[in-house]
C-alpha cells in the first residue's frame, strides 16, 4: 500500500482535529471571522428584504390563511395611484423641510457659540447634547406632557398671559409645529457636534490675516467659515432628512397622526397598513419605494462624504 | 403440566394487562402551561393572582396559567403580530370582540360551538350568561343581543367563540362633595330651574341636556369658588371619550347614534345592509352634532382629538373635573388614595342618555369588556385543560370574588345576588347599563373601517369639517371596502 502525499492529507483531513486544522488554516481565517456578522446580517436583513420584496408582487396578508396569488407590480401600482399615499408623502416633506431647516438654524448657531471658550461651556455641552441620547419614546411622552392644554407647561405658560388655555395640537399647522420643535429640540444637538468639528478645524492664521485686513464679520464667515463646514452642513442637512423621511415614535406618540391624519408621516401610514390593516403586501411594496427614495438620499450623503474626504486631502 | 413458573408468569402479565388497560380508562396527570395573551389591567391581574390561589384541576394535572401581560396601548398588534408570525404562543387570548372576525377568519381562534353543547356544565354558563355578552363576546358571523335573547344556547345557525374575562359598561363617576353642596345645588336650581344630581337615583333621571347644564355649570377659573373652597386650578365640569386612538371616539359616538335612532352598517343584515344613506343620514348627522356640542364644556384637551380614557380618568383623579363617563374597568384607581385624589369624595351613576317623548331615557351604549378564546392549535388535552379553567373563572363563587376585586360578572345569576350591587359603588350603575349594550362590528375588515371613522371623526372633533362631512365620508368609505370585501352587495 503506497503512502499518502502531504496533499492528499489536506484534501481529506482524518477526524476533527484534522477538519479544524483545515479550517484555521490562514487562507480561511479571514472568512471565518467575518462569517458570524454575514450570517447575522443575513438572517436579520438580506433575508427578511428579499422575502418582503417577493411579498410585493403577490396578494398576501399575514392575517389570513389564504394561499398568496401573484399578481405582478399591481400593489406598486395601486400604492403609487392611491391619494392617501401621496398626501403622507407631503406631509412627510413639510416635517422633514421645516425640522432639518430648524436644526441646521439651531445646530449652527449652539455651534458658533459653543466654538468659543467661556465659563462652565463644558457643563453647559454636556446638556445640551442630552436630548440626542434620549430614547424617542421619552422625548415623545415629554413633549406630550409639555403641550397638554390643561396641565402642560406650555399651556400653563401661554395662559398667564392669554387667560385662556393653550391648544397647540388642536389644529394641523400647531400639531406639525409640534413635531417640528420636538424633532427639533432632540437633534439640533446633533447638527451642532458636525458644525462644530468644522469650526474648530479652519486654522486660526486665516482669522488673523483677516482681522489684519479688517474683513468685516460676514465676510470672514463667507470666505474663512463657511467653505470649512459647508461639506459638514451638506452631510448633516443628508443625515437629518434620511433620518427625518423616517420619522415614526414621535409622531405616534404625540399625535397618532392627529387631528385627522395632518401629522401622519408616511412610516406611520405604512406601519398602519402593515399591521393595523394587514395589507402585507402593500405594504411591502410601499415599504420599498420608501426604500428607494432613502436609497436615494443615502447615495446623495456617501456622495457629500466622499467630497469632504477630498477636501480634507 | 403447567408449572410454577408459568402460574406467575400468567398471573404477572394479567397484571400488567389489567393496570394498562385501567391506566388507560382514566386520565394522566399532566404538568400544563397555558399561555395567555392579556391586557396589563386590575381585571387580568386579578385572575392570574386568584388562580394561583385557588385553581385545582379537575382532572389532576399540575396546570399553569402563565399570563403574557401586555400593556394596553400596543396589546392588539402585539396579539396580532403573534398569530400572524405561526409562532403558536398562545393556548388562551383575551380579545377584544371585533377581533372575532379577523382571527376566526384567519383560522386562529377555535369554534367552540360543539365543545360547548356536548358539555352541559358549558351549556349551563352559556344560557347563564346575559345575552348581550354572548351577543358581542361569543358569536361570529354576529347574531344580534335581540337574536340572542329570543335564541338561548344553542341558538340555531349560531356559532359561539368566546366567554366572558371581563364584562364592561360605561358608567358616571362624579363628584359627590360638589354634586351634593348645597350651596352649589341652590346655584344650579336657581340657574337651570332643575335640581343637581346628588344619589343614584338622582343620576337615573339625567339626560345629555342635564349633562350639558352640569359642564356648564361646573366651568371654574382657578381661583373661583367651587364647593366647599376654591378651585386650585381651572376646573371643568363633564368628559367622556375623544381620542383619536384605537376606537376611543367611536364607542362614545355609537352610544349617541344609537340614542337618536340612527344606525351603523349592521354586519348581521350583510350582505343586504348598505353603509351610504345609512351611516350618514340625517339622524347619525344629528346624532354626531349632539355628541360635538358637548365637547366646549370638556377639558381642552378634547380639542386635540387625544382625549381616551385614560386621559379622561387621569383628569378626573387629579380634581379637574366633576364628572367623567368612563369605563367600570378603570373605576378602582379612582377610589385609591395613593393615585386619586377624590378617592373619597367619588360616586357613581348610570350614563347619560337622550331623553324620549314618553320622558324614558335611552342610554344604549357600546359594551366594552373583553372575552377570551382558545387558539386552534392546542392539544385537546390542552383544550379541555383550557375549558376546565374557564368553568372555574366562570363559578359564582369566583366570579364573587372578582367583583369584590373590582371586576364584573357575566353571568345573570350572579348579578340577580341581592349582595352583589353592594360589592362595589358602580356595580349597580353595570348591572343597569348592560342591559343597554350593543357592540360595534365584528367583521375581518374592522380595523380599517374603525381607524377611517376615528380620522374622520377626530377631524370634527378638532373642528376641521362639520358632522355631516365627516359622515359623508365614512359612509363612502365603509361602502367601498366593504363590498369589495363581498360584505355589501
Amino acid at each position: 500500500m503506497a503512502a499518502a502525499s502531504p496533499h492528499d492529507r489536506m484534501a481529506a483531513p482524518e477526524g476533527a482535529g484534522g477538519f479544524l486544522a483545515w479550517l484555521m488554516a490562514p487562507e480561511r481565517r479571514g472568512p471565518l471571522l467575518v462569517a458570524p456578522a454575514v450570517i447575522v446580517l443575513f438572517v436579520m436583513n438580506i433575508f427578511p428584504l428579499l422575502w418582503s420584496f417577493g411579498l410585493s408582487f403577490f396578494n398576501y396578508r399575514a392575517n389570513r390563511q389564504d394561499v398568496p396569488d401573484f399578481v405582478g407590480l399591481r400593489f406598486y401600482e395601486r400604492v403609487l395611484s392611491d391619494p392617501d399615499v401621496w398626501d403622507r408623502f407631503q406631509t412627510t416633506a413639510v416635517i422633514v423641510g421645516s425640522s432639518v431647516v430648524l436644526q441646521l438654524v439651531i445646530g449652527f448657531l449652539l455651534a458658533l457659540m459653543f466654538a468659543r471658550e467661556f465659563p462652565l461651556r463644558r457643563i453647559l455641552l454636556m446638556l445640551v447634547l442630552a436630548p440626542m441620547m434620549l430614547s424617542f419614546v421619552s422625548v415623545g411622552v415629554f413633549f406630550k406632557l409639555y403641550y397638554e392644554p390643561t396641565f402642560g407647561l406650555l399651556s400653563q405658560f401661554v395662559s398667564t398671559f392669554t387667560g385662556e388655555p393653550f391648544v397647540l395640537l388642536g389644529t394641523p399647522t400647531g400639531a406639525i409645529v409640534g413635531i417640528v420643535v420636538a424633532d427639533a429640540w432632540m437633534w439640533s444637538p446633533f447638527v451642532m457636534l458636525l458644525v462644530l468639528a468644522g469650526l474648530v478645524s479652519v486654522p486660526k492664521y486665516l482669522y488673523e490675516a483677516a482681522e489684519i485686513d479688517r474683513a468685516s464679520w460676514w465676510r470672514r464667515f463667507r470666505t474663512i467659515t463657511f467653505p470649512y463646514i459647508k461639506s459638514l452642513l451638506l452631510l448633516a442637512v443628508l443625515f437629518r432628512t434620511i433620518e427625518t423621511f423616517k420619522l415614526f415614535d414621535i409622531v405616534y406618540i404625540i399625535t397618532e397622526g392627529g387631528p385627522g391624519t395632518a401629522t401622519e408621516t408616511i412610516a406611520v401610514f405604512t406601519y398602519r397598513v402593515a399591521f393595523q390593516f394587514f395589507r402585507t403586501s402593500q405594504s411591502s411594496a410601499l415599504a420599498y419605494i420608501i426604500l428607494f427614495v432613502v436609497i436615494v438620499l443615502t447615495n446623495l450623503y456617501l456622495y457629500a462624504v466622499k467630497r469632504r474626504e477630498q477636501e480634507v486631502a | 403440566m403447567r408449572t410454577i413458573r408459568d402460574s406467575m408468569v400468567l398471573g404477572v402479565s394479567a397484571a400488567a394487562v389489567a393496570t394498562a388497560l385501567l391506566a388507560g380508562g382514566t386520565a394522566r396527570a399532566a404538568d400544563i402551561t397555558i399561555t395567555m395573551a392579556a391586557p396589563d389591567w386590575p381585571p387580568t391581574r386579578f385572575m392570574k393572582e386568584e388562580f394561583d390561589r385557588s385553581y385545582q384541576s379537575p382532572d389532576g394535572h399540575n396546570t399553569v396559567l402563565d399570563i403574557d401581560f401586555i400593556p394596553w396601548p400596543s396589546f392588539y398588534e402585539r396579539v396580532a403580530a403573534s398569530l400572524a408570525s405561526g409562532e403558536q404562543k398562545y393556548q388562551m387570548i383575551v380579545t377584544d370582540s371585533q377581533w372575532l372576525g379577523a382571527f376566526v377568519e384567519g383560522g386562529y381562534y377555535m369554534d367552540l360551538t360543539d365543545l360547548m353543547t356536548a358539555d352541559p356544565e358549558l351549556t349551563a354558563i352559556m344560557q347563564d350568561l346575559h345575552p348581550a355578552l354572548v351577543s358581542a363576546y361569543s358569536t361570529y358571523p354576529h347574531k344580534s343581543k335581540d337574536f340572542i335573547a329570543d335564541n338561548p344556547f344553542p341558538a340555531p345557525d349560531t356559532r359561539y367563540f368566546g366567554f366572558p374575562q371581563f364584562p364592561d359598561t360605561y358608567v358616571t363617576f362624579y363628584r359627590e362633595d360638589l354634586f351634593c353642596h348645597e350651596g352649589e345645588a341652590a346655584a344650579f336650581q336657581e340657574k337651570y330651574g332643575e335640581a343637581l344630581p346628588c344619589t343614584y337615583e338622582d343620576w337615573q333621571n339625567v339626560d345629555w341636556d342635564t349633562f350639558r347644564n352640569v359642564g356648564e355649570f361646573f366651568r371654574r377659573a382657578k381661583g373661583e369658588p367651587l364647593g366647599d373652597g376654591v378651585a386650585d386650578d381651572d376646573f371643568y365640569g363633564i368628559a367622556y371619550q375623544a381620542g383619536k386612538g384605537y376606537d376611543f371616539s367611536t364607542m362614545a359616538i355609537n352610544a349617541f347614534i344609537w340614542q337618536h335612532g340612527g344606525s351603523i352598517w349592521d354586519e348581521t343584515k350583510a350582505p343586504e345592509a348598505q353603509a351610504e344613506g345609512v351611516v350618514n343620514s340625517d339622524v347619525a348627522v344629528e346624532a354626531l352634532e349632539h355628541y360635538l356640542s358637548l365637547l366646549q364644556y370638556m377639558p381642552p384637551v378634547a380639542q386635540t382629538g387625544q382625549m381616551d380614557i385614560f386621559v379622561i380618568q387621569d383628569l378626573y383623579m387629579q380634581g379637574k373635573v366633576a364628572a367623567i363617563i368612563d369605563w367600570v374597568g378603570l373605576g378602582e384607581p379612582v377610589l385609591d388614595p395613593s393615585s386619586s385624589v377624590v378617592a373619597d369624595k367619588s360616586a357613581f351613576g348610570p350614563a347619560p342618555g337622550l331623553r324620549k317623548e314618553d320622558g324614558s331615557i335611552d342610554r344604549t351604549g357600546n359594551i366594552g369588556g373583553q372575552p377570551f378564546v382558545l387558539t386552534t392549535w392546542n392539544s385537546d388535552e390542552v383544550t379541555n385543560e383550557a375549558l376546565n379553567v374557564v368553568k372555574w373563572w366562570l363559578k359564582p363563587e369566583v366570579q364573587k370574588n372578582f367583583v369584590a376585586g373590582g371586576g364584573q360578572s357575566g353571568l345573570v345569576s350572579v348579578m340577580a345576588d341581592p349582595e352583589y350591587n353592594s360589592l362595589r359603588p358602580w356595580n349597580r350603575a353595570h348591572v343597569e347599563m348592560l342591559d343597554w349594550q350593543r357592540d360595534v362590528w365584528h367583521v375581518p375588515d374592522f380595523f380599517e373601517l374603525l381607524t377611517q371613522q376615528q380620522e374622520e371623526y377626530d377631524r370634527a372633533i378638532t373642528g376641521q369639517i362639520d358632522a355631516q362631512t365627516a359622515l359623508d365620508s365614512i359612509a363612502r368609505f365603509q361602502q367601498q371596502l366593504l363590498e369589495d370585501a363581498g360584505l355589501i352587495q
